[in-house]
């Protein structure tokens, strides 16, 4: 079965995630990877509907129904002292996408430019500080790989990566583990040092060479990232079947437009699904 | 005691230079109707703290309300960056403050429990501890390592907006709770307008979803729609058509001050006839 590069990626997020952790969604594709992992290998994982709430509703790939489905669904309600209290603890495990991730795993989402008067006011570090120093996994995808989002130094250190003084401070709590783009699967060993685990079918290491903003070191004998599984993409489709999924891929000019346009369309579908609902019900 | 009171009147009580938190999270049960009542009024040099900001900041830095934000995240989530906070961020017009989405919460917690400070190591090995120069960076005392301390947070004003009160000040809140509780607790004066005032008994019967409690409550704003456009859960979703129109029309002064007249300076009851009416809504934003 033909598949595309979000397929490609979520399948791929799925692997990052497994035990009994529980998963917040914040993006489509990590709700997708999410989901993906719990109904093949990660049966455990306690996947949330929402950034802090919604545990146990089956998951619609979106930022705007996770709080209905808590109610519709009667899904487990959280609070914010539940999230964080569960990244303190290491039982919390959210893909992450920066703006910028660097050669050393440091992340940003503030700003372009120096913070105090910056190109490209971002939005600010959210709650990356908190996974950066906590988590024994930190999990990072970039929808498009190249030399602005993976960049030697980052512009802002939102989330802590490698180096002197996160081992001084932090030592291995919140260290960066993964990062999957659309070209292949990285990540970082215990030392720092970035690595290539897997290039996606048909991306070449000059591609990568070409498309990475530091010199990254490509054995010569490089695995092939598994192609999502038939099993797979019946489970992507069927849990995101607007292609929730592909916005983040669109420019950003086109994002919004299509963001309100799928909105409507998943407001309808959840009316019919109900509907349904209630008819097997009777 | 009835704490009823309108929007203007709540406003007006708000000194100019106050400290005023907002609760909500992005684009999720934001006090907009408070908000537009504040951009509406004289009231100036707000210094704002938002955990997870959106279009409460926005507007008001549009407006020219602001002299500070506090804040862990401004923006539209994936509709956009918001447009304001970003302008004022890059010319510095306006002074800001990063700090991270526990950090918030724990200068809040600090203030409530009347301690000055609380300690964590987030943010410890990132630059967030270079530009925010309200943490301090300390040792354990007991010997294990670098914490970073973050300080009591005391807001004058807190602005909240919940599904149901009473016309004593306690809140129902059905949806995420965000950090509204930590708000109410933590400011010297909490106002919070509702979707509707029910009786006493009535919002009893909301059990353990009645989380603010009256003691912390300085004013109750019955306010329908209060929280478009953002989004109200389970009552109504974020009006993201109406986002849309927002962020275009901040893009340009003559959009911004045209789209001001038409929805912010005017009355609620106004506002909802200029977009479309209650039914609209009620057919485009009820789940």
């Amino acid at each position: 079965m033909t598949y595309t590069t979000d397929e490609l990626m979520i399948s791929a997020m799925a692997r990052g995630l497994s035990g009994e952790v529980l998963v917040c969604s914040v993006t489509a594709m990590g709700a997708l990877a999410a989901h993906l992992a719990k109904r093949t290998h990660a049966p455990d994982l306690a996947l949330l509907a929402t950034p802090e709430s919604g545990m146990e509703v089956v998951p619609m790939p979106t930022l705007t129904l996770g709080e209905f489905l808590t109610t519709n669904q009667q899904g487990i309600a959280l609070s914010m002292e539940d999230v964080f209290d569960a990244i303190f603890t290491d039982h919390f495990r959210i893909w992450i996408n920066p703006a910028q991730v660097d050669r050393l795993g440091n992340a940003n989402i503030s700003n372009i430019g120096p913070w105090e008067r910056p190109r490209v006011a971002l939005v600010g570090s959210r709650g990356i500080p908190e996974d950066t120093s906590h988590l024994s996994e930190v999990l990072y995808y970039l929808s498009s790989h190249n030399r602005r989002s993976l960049v030697e130094k980052v512009d802002f250190r939102s989330g802590a990566g490698y180096g002197e003084e996160r081992q001084a401070d932090l030592g291995a709590h919140g260290r960066p583990s993964t990062l999957v783009t659309d070209l292949g699967v990285f990540g970082w060993n215990e030392r720092g040092d970035f690595e290539v685990r897997s290039l996606h079918p048909g991306v070449s290491p000059e591609t990568v060479g070409e498309r990475t903003g530091f010199v990254v070191e490509i054995p010569a004998e490089v695995a092939t990232t598994p192609v999502p599984t038939e099993e797979e993409l019946a489970i992507i489709r069927e849990a995101d079947p607007l292609e929730m999924r592909k916005v983040e891929f669109a420019p950003p000019s086109e994002a919004a437009e299509r963001l309100v346009a799928l909105y409507e369309r998943e407001r309808q579908a959840f009316h019919v699904a109900q509907e349904q609902q209630r008819h097997h019900a009777r | 005691m009835d704490k009823r009171l309108t929007l203007e009147e709540a406003v007006d009580s708000i000194p100019s230079g106050a400290t005023v938190a907002i609760g909500g999270s992005s684009l999720s049960r934001k006090p907009m109707a408070l908000v537009r009542a504040i951009a509406r009024s004289s009231v100036r040099d707000l210094r704002l703290v938002v955990d997870v900001g959106g279009p409460d900041v926005d507007l008001l830095i549009g407006a020219h309300k602001v002299r500070e934000v506090i804040y862990a995240y401004v923006g539209f989530e994936l509709m956009g960056l918001a447009p304001h906070f970003r302008r004022a961020r890059q010319t510095g017009s306006i002074a800001f403050e990063e700090w991270t989405e526990y950090t918030v919460m724990a200068g809040l917690d600090a203030s409530v429990k009347r301690v000055p400070f609380l300690p964590t190591h987030a943010g410890l090995a990132t630059d967030v501890l270079g530009v925010n120069h309200s943490f301090r960076r300390i040792d354990d005392p007991f010997g294990g390592g670098a914490l970073v301390a973050v300080p009591a947070i005391e807001p004058d004003v807190a602005l909240i907006h919940v599904n149901v009160a009473d016309r004593q000040g306690n809140g129902v809140i059905l949806g995420d709770g965000h950090v509204d509780e930590l708000l109410a607790k933590a400011a010297k004066r909490t106002f919070m307008s509702a979707e509707w005032i029910a009786d006493g008994a009535e919002l009893q019967g909301f059990g353990r979803n009645v989380r603010i409690l009256r003691v912390y409550v300085a004013g109750v704003i019955e306010a329908p729609w209060g929280a478009h456009f953002t989004g109200c859960a389970p009552y109504y979703r974020a009006d993201l058509a109406h986002v849309r129109r927002y962020l275009e029309a901040a893009t340009d002064e003559a959009a911004f001050t045209s789209y001001m007249e038409r929805f912010v300076a005017v009355d609620e009851g106004e506002r909802l006839r200029n977009l479309g009416g209650v039914e609209d809504l009620v057919e485009r934003l009820r789940v």
